[in-house]
C-alpha cells in the first residue's frame, strides 16, 4: 500500500511538471488542435495565474481559520474571513464576472454590503436587540466610562497620522481602539476601503485578545483595596424608562452627531423593539437569524476583498501595531477614570475601578474580564452587571465617534 | 502626505474635539436619565400612597435577596417542567389510503 502511494504521487507529480511545458510547447494550430484548447484551458485555471502572493494569503486565510477552530478567537467572525481570504485569492482569468471587483459578479453583489456600510448598520440592529441597557439606566453614572474608553480612538487617530497615514486612513485605524467592529468597519468603507482587511482582522483579532491585553493592565492600575470594592446592587428598572431610553438616546446622540445615523438608529430601533415588548418576534429575528445572516456574508466578502498587493505592506504592520497600542490606552484611560470619580464619590457609592476596562465595546467579553479579576479578589465580587453599564455605553460612545470622525474627514 | 504644523494642529484640534463632544454627549445622557429616574421614582411613590401605602414601608431588598428570590423561582418553574403523567402511550394513527405503490396499478400487470 504505501509503495502504491509512493507510486501514484509519483506519477501525479511528473504529469504535473510535464503537463505544463507541453501545452506550452509551440505547436502550429491546425496540426495539434487538441494540444491548443488544452492549453487554452491550462491558461485559465488557477495554476497558470499563481504567483506568490496568493500562496501567502492563502495561508494567512488557514491561520485565521486555525485560530477560530482551535483556539476559539472570534470564531463567528475571523471562520468566515479566513475562508474569504482562500476564495480571494485564488487567481482567475478576468472577464466572466467572477471576482469580486468585477461589477455584476455574485461576489461583487454581496460586498456591496460592505462598500455601501449597511451590514454594519444591520449587524447595530441585531447588537440593539440583545443589548439590555438596564445596567446603564439604574446607574448612569457608568456611562462616563464608556466616553473615557474612546480616547483610545483618538490617540490612536493621532499616532496614525504620526506615522504617516492620511487623516482619513488615521481615522480609520484609530476606530480600532473602540474594538466595535461593526464602527469600524463602517468607517473604514467610507474613508479608507483599501484597508479594510487589515482593520477588520486587526479589530476581530484583539476582540478575542481582550482577555490576555486587559488583566496585565487591571492587576497594574489597581489596588488590592481597589478590587474588592463592593458596588451598590442596580436598582429594578421600570419598562417605561427602558422604553424611553433608546428614543430620548437616539434623538440626542443623533442630532450631535448625524453622520452615525445609520448606526445610532439601527441600534436604538433593535433596542427599542426588545424592550416595547409588543415586537418580540422581531426582536428575535433581529439579535439570531439576520444577525448571523449578516456576520457571514460581511466576513465571507471582506475576505474576499482581501488582496495580497494590500494586505502585505507596512501599513498593515502599523495598523496592527497601533490597534494594540489603542486597546491599551483604551483599558488604561477607563480605568484611571473610575478611579478619578471615586474621588468625588461617597463611601458605599464607590466605582471598583475593575470596571473601568469594560468601557471598550468589546461586548461581552471586557465586562466578562471585570467579572473574572473581581471574583479573583472576592469570591463575592459579582461585577457583571455592572460592567455591562460601560461597555453598553462604549458602543455608543464609539458609534458617535464613528459619526464624528466621518463628519471631521470626509 | 505632509506633516506641517498647521496640518498638526488640526489634527489635535479635531481629536480634542471629538473626545469632548463624546463626553458632553454621555454626561447630558446621564443627566437625562437622572432626571427620568427620579421623576420614575417619584411617581411610583406617590402612587404608592395614593394606594394608601406607607413611604417606610417600602423596603429595597439587598442583591443577595434578589439573588436568593431567583433563584427559587428559577429551580420552582424549572420543577414544574419535569412532573410528567408517567404514562407512556403510542398513539395508533390509522393509514389512509394511498395507491403511490399499489401493485394494481404497476405496469407488469398488462403481462399477467
Amino acid at each position: 500500500m504505501k509503495k502504491f502511494n509512493i507510486k501514484t504521487g509519483l506519477l501525479f507529480l511528473s504529469m504535473a511538471l510535464i503537463l505544463p511545458a507541453i501545452l506550452q510547447a509551440q505547436t502550429p494550430a491546425n496540426d495539434l488542435s487538441v494540444l491548443n484548447g488544452l492549453q487554452y484551458f491550462w491558461i485559465k485555471t488557477g495554476f497558470a495565474n499563481f504567483q506568490f502572493n496568493n500562496l501567502i494569503m492563502i495561508a494567512v486565510g488557514i491561520v485565521c481559520i486555525y485560530l477560530s477552530i482551535a483556539k476559539k478567537w472570534e470564531p463567528r467572525f475571523l471562520l468566515p474571513i479566513g475562508f474569504g481570504i482562500i476564495v480571494g485569492n485564488i487567481p482567475f482569468t478576468p472577464g466572466f464576472q467572477i471576482g469580486i471587483n468585477e461589477p455584476g459578479s455574485v461576489l461583487n453583489m454581496l460586498y456591496n454590503g460592505v462598500s455601501s456600510a449597511w451590514y454594519p448598520s444591520l449587524l447595530f440592529l441585531g447588537i440593539g436587540a440583545m443589548t439590555d441597557f438596564s445596567a446603564l439606566i439604574s446607574n448612569p453614572k457608568l456611562m462616563l466610562l464608556g466616553a473615557a474608553a474612546q480616547l483610545g480612538i483618538f490617540v490612536t487617530f493621532i499616532g496614525a497620522y504620526a506615522l504617516g497615514f492620511t487623516p482619513a486612513e488615521s481615522g480609520s485605524v484609530g476606530m480600532i481602539g473602540g474594538i466595535n467592529g461593526p464602527a469600524a468597519i463602517f468607517l473604514t468603507a467610507k474613508l479608507a476601503p483599501h484597508l479594510m482587511g487589515a482593520v477588520v482582522i486587526s479589530v476581530y483579532s484583539y476582540m478575542a485578545l481582550v482577555r490576555v491585553i486587559q488583566r496585565p493592565i487591571l492587576k497594574f492600575l489597581t489596588t488590592k483595596n481597589e478590587r474588592v470594592i463592593h458596588m451598590k446592587a442596580p436598582r429594578q428598572v421600570s419598562r417605561i424608562e427602558k422604553i424611553i431610553f433608546p428614543v430620548l438616546g437616539f434623538l440626542l446622540t443623533s442630532l450631535i452627531a448625524p453622520a452615525a445615523l445609520p448606526l445610532l438608529g439601527m441600534l436604538f430601533l433593535g433596542n427599542l423593539l426588545k424592550e416595547s415588548g409588543v415586537t418580540e418576534k422581531l426582536a428575535d429575528t433581529a439579535r439570531s437569524a439576520l444577525i448571523n445572516t449578516v456576520i457571514v456574508l460581511m466576513g465571507f466578502t471582506i475576505g474576499a476583498s482581501i488582496e495580497a498587493d494590500r494586505f502585505l505592506t507596512l501599513n498593515s504592520v502599523k495598523i496592527f501595531i497601533l490597534g494594540a497600542l489603542s486597546i491599551v490606552i483604551a483599558t488604561a484611560t477607563g480605568i484611571l477614570f473610575a478611579k478619578l470619580m471615586n474621588l468625588f464619590l461617597k463611601d458605599g457609592n464607590k466605582i471598583n475601578p475593575l470596571i473601568g476596562s469594560a468601557g471598550v465595546a468589546a461586548i461581552p467579553l471586557s465586562a466578562k474580564v471585570s467579572q473574572e479579576m473581581g471574583l479573583k479578589y472576592d469570591k463575592n465580587n459579582y461585577l457583571l452587571k455592572h460592567a455591562m453599564g460601560p461597555t453598553v455605553a462604549g458602543i455608543i460612545g464609539s458609534a458617535v465617534a464613528a459619526g464624528l470622525l466621518l463628519g471631521m474627514l470626509s | 502626505m505632509l506633516l506641517t504644523a498647521n496640518n498638526w494642529s488640526r489634527m489635535l484640534i479635531n481629536s480634542l474635539i471629538g473626545i469632548l463632544v463624546i463626553l458632553v454627549v454621555l454626561v447630558i445622557l446621564v443627566l437625562l436619565s437622572e432626571l427620568i429616574q427620579n421623576i420614575m421614582i417619584q411617581s411610583s411613590k406617590r402612587k404608592m400612597i395614593k394606594e394608601g401605602k406607607n413611604e417606610a414601608e417600602i423596603v429595597e431588598l439587598s442583591a443577595d435577596d434578589v439573588a436568593a428570590i431567583s433563584m427559587a423561582l428559577h429551580l420552582y418553574l424549572d420543577d414544574l417542567h419535569d412532573q410528567e403523567s408517567n404514562v407512556i402511550t403510542i398513539k395508533r394513527i390509522e393509514r389512509r389510503y394511498s395507491p403511490w405503490n399499489s401493485k394494481i396499478y404497476g405496469l407488469n400487470n398488462l403481462y399477467r
